[in-house]
């Protein structure tokens, strides 16, 4: 009532405003949801029968030791996404998603990358330590018809799940959209958990035209805008390119899945109603210690390592799920943000259960990056596509940096929406969110900022100079110009 | 609580507080030296800018919506704090549950960096009052047009929520508006105070807030069409 009353004083005091409030009443309900709801009734329904499928694995073609030597064609290929329908897609070695490469740390990695498609692209292996000019960056674009050879040594302390994309300018969404992206392991001697049975889960999802072909709304269009102000998330979720595939457990059996956000913008808030997770590793490989949670938080781009205990009984089925996360500004959210998505059935086999394995509670030692040895702090302000007021321009250098030198970041995030960070090259350790001292230490390459939250890390520039990008996530945010060049030297 | 005792006790606080503070401003040239007179020269003038941006403040009523009853009152521009401080904005605020229904939720005018107004520019604030343009969504830059989407005004407009009247206030001259901006960022104590998004349309009010419907900027030349010579 009473805001009734304020609202019509107001009305009184300001002129302009009393037809505001006429027009209003005749105006539809904005159409962005109402589109969403159509291109959800055409798609296809989630649940299939699909069964739980691993992407091939990259043959390494080397027979040196310590070398691992690939080659990634990225093409236009025509692919069965949606059952019964073929769609346009890019692929890299013709599958979606993209084979994985497999290396262990001190691998020397060399990946030929030839680009068949008709526009420029890049093979960003995200979170890698490397060299500047292997970085995949829109500093390296590879033309169409292009090739080029990507060479780099993984640093020991490496050891984790990774992924690599394309990294044109402007283009990033598009192309992920349209199907380029691919899982990046690397391996240590002296994994604690390498005995555990492994599982890699790449999160996508997409949205389609009834006829089957992705769809990419007009520039002008309403979805276009909601598009660009929440990132393009798609209504059908796919778990290795499948739609609700059922991965086989085994009663009492401990499973360790590794598992990528590979979407342009959605946001998992991973669960598995009925049993807690055992999370064990984020974007830079392993904890110091598992943590128990309920669900976690997977912002676009982010990865995790979590064991999965098959506490459930033989013949039995459970449900990953991404639970409801409101990252969106209430103007553009769509209107079934607030309901769980399941992703994928965890069938329990008929066998007799097994007696779990012991997991151990100390997983390796992580080194705290010490901040009274920070020399600098760096002020990062992400607003509604723009980084510190500006959009990305390649000829500024934002950041400076002096080779060796450890510093802290401080990202402010002063809007109502959620900007997954990200800087290349470097990982970083969490300090504080809000001032709150983060719990545990961990290696970082993406750190979600919550709406009007901050975030403090802590990173040091061991190796590599060069300019770097750093960037909100949301590829679409990324492609407006929510980027920015930090230079080492 | 009425709103009209709210307004005339403050405004008569504002007479007495500016004839006061205009006696501070004032500094005799010859107490200084040189170098000094023209720091303090600058240093009134600053003050004059911030004293001009309070009385703007005040005369145009902002804590009415962002909070605060004077300067003394610690959620001085603050932003919504309690629900009633929200606006229902469409057929709602008339005819309960009627849609579409939106929420405006008053911001935190304070210069907090992570809740208020800290991480803005002075011209961006100045962009929000004279174009509507919310900070957050638009670049720190001079605006070098009105129209959208011609020289650097953006093609999708983000526009701040009714019933923030920038269509009205941004007849305001620059030094006005800019001295608002000053006085907001550089002379109100920061206050932590998070407030929720507003809750508005997608496409934040663009085809609410054309020129056909506000009006144009800047105005035509007196006397226009049906004005007279006095």
């Amino acid at each position: 009532m009473f805001s009734v009353a304020r609202n019509a004083l107001s009305v009184g005091i300001v002129h302009k405003f009393a037809m505001l409030t006429v027009m209003l009443s005749v105006l539809p309900r904005p159409a962005t949801t109402v589109r969403y709801e159509d291109s959800r009734a055409s798609s296809t329904p989630r649940k299939s029968m699909a069964s739980f499928v691993s992407p091939p694995v990259l043959k390494n073609v080397s027979s040196l030791p310590k070398t691992v030597e690939v080659s990634i064609v990225a093409a236009p290929a025509r692919l069965e996404l949606l059952p019964g329908k073929l769609t346009d897609v890019y692929a890299y070695n013709g599958s979606i998603p993209g084979p994985t490469l497999e290396a262990r740390e001190g691998d020397h990695v060399i990946i030929h990358f030839q680009n068949n498609l008709p526009e420029a692209s890049t093979i960003h292996c995200h979170g890698i330590h490397l060299p500047a000019d292997m970085d995949g960056s829109p500093f390296g674009l590879v033309p169409p018809g292009g090739h080029f050879d990507y060479e780099f040594t993984i640093k020991p302390g490496t050891a984790g799940t990774y992924w690599y994309h394309p990294h044109p300018d402007l283009r990033s969404e598009y192309q992920v959209a349209k199907g380029l992206f691919g899982a990046l392991i690397v391996r240590a001697a002296d994994d604690p958990i390498a005995s555990i049975p492994e599982k890699l889960l790449i999160l996508s999802d997409n949205r389609f035209l009834p006829d089957g072909s992705i769809d990419f709304p007009d520039s002008n269009s309403v979805q276009a805008e909601g598009d660009e102000e929440n990132g393009r998330e798609g209504n059908v979720l796919f778990v290795n390119g499948k739609i609700m595939p059922t991965l086989t457990i085994r009663s009492g059996e401990v499973q360790r899945w590794r598992i990528i956000n590979a979407s342009a913008s959605r946001v998992y808030r991973l669960a598995i109603p009925g049993q807690t997770l055992l999370h064990v590793g984020s974007d830079g490989g392993l904890f110091e210690h598992p943590v128990e949670v309920k669900d976690i938080l997977v912002a676009s781009s982010e990865r995790v390592e979590v064991l999965v205990r098959g506490t459930g009984p033989p013949g039995s089925a459970a449900q990953l799920e991404t639970l409801p996360y409101d990252r969106y500004m209430p103007q553009t959210r769509s209107t079934d943000w607030n309901v769980a998505h399941p992703l994928l059935t965890l069938g329990y086999s008929n066998a007799t259960p097994v007696t779990p394995v012991a997991i151990p509670t100390v997983l390796r030692v992580i080194p705290a990056l010490d901040t009274t040895k920070a020399t600098a702090t760096h002020v990062i302000v992400m607003s509604q596509g723009l980084i510190n007021g500006q959009t990305m321009d390649m000829q500024r250098v934002d950041v400076h940096a002096t080779l060796g030198a450890t510093e802290i970041w401080q990202l402010e995030n002063v809007v109502g929406m959620d900007h997954p960070f990200h800087l290349h090259g470097f990982q970083f350790q969490v300090i504080d969110r809000n001032g709150v001292p983060e719990p545990f230490r961990s290696w970082k390459d993406v750190v979600n900022v919550p709406k009007h939250e901050s975030v403090r890390f802590i990173v040091r520039y061991t190796d590599f100079p060069g300019k770097w990008m750093f960037h909100c996530h949301i590829l679409a945010h990324e492609d407006h110009g929510m980027m920015a060049v930090l230079e080492v030297r | 609580m009425t709103r009209t005792f709210r307004i005339a006790r403050r405004n008569l606080g504002m007479v007495v507080s500016l004839s006061a503070l205009a006696g501070c401003v004032q500094q005799s040239p010859a107490a200084v030296g040189r170098e000094n007179f023209a720091a303090s020269q600058q240093t009134a003038a600053q003050e004059d800018q911030i004293l001009l941006g309070r009385a703007l403040v005040l005369n145009h009523d902002c804590n009415g919506c962002h909070g605060g009853m004077s300067p003394d009152s610690p959620d001085w521009l603050a932003g919504m704090k309690t629900i009633d401080q929200q606006f229902l904005i469409g057929p709602c605020a008339v005819t309960p549950g009627a849609k579409p229904c939106y929420i405006t939720r008053p911001r935190n005018l304070t210069p907090d960096n992570a809740t208020g107004l800290g991480r803005f520019s002075e011209r961006q604030i100045f962009n929000a009052l004279r174009y509507g343009l919310r900070p957050e969504d638009t670049p720190d830059v001079d605006i070098t047009s009105r129209t959208p989407g011609v020289g650097n005004f953006p093609k999708r407009p983000r526009y701040l929520a009714p019933p923030m009247p920038w269509p009205g206030w941004r007849y305001m001259s620059d030094r006005e508006l800019y001295a608002i901006a000053a006085y907001l960022k550089r002379a109100v104590k920061p206050v932590v105070n998070k407030v929720a998004e507003s809750d508005g349309p997608p496409d934040f009010w663009a085809s609410t807030y054309t020129a056909d419907l506000i009006g144009p900027y800047p105005p035509p030349a007196f006397p226009a069409a049906n004005e007279r010579r006095p």
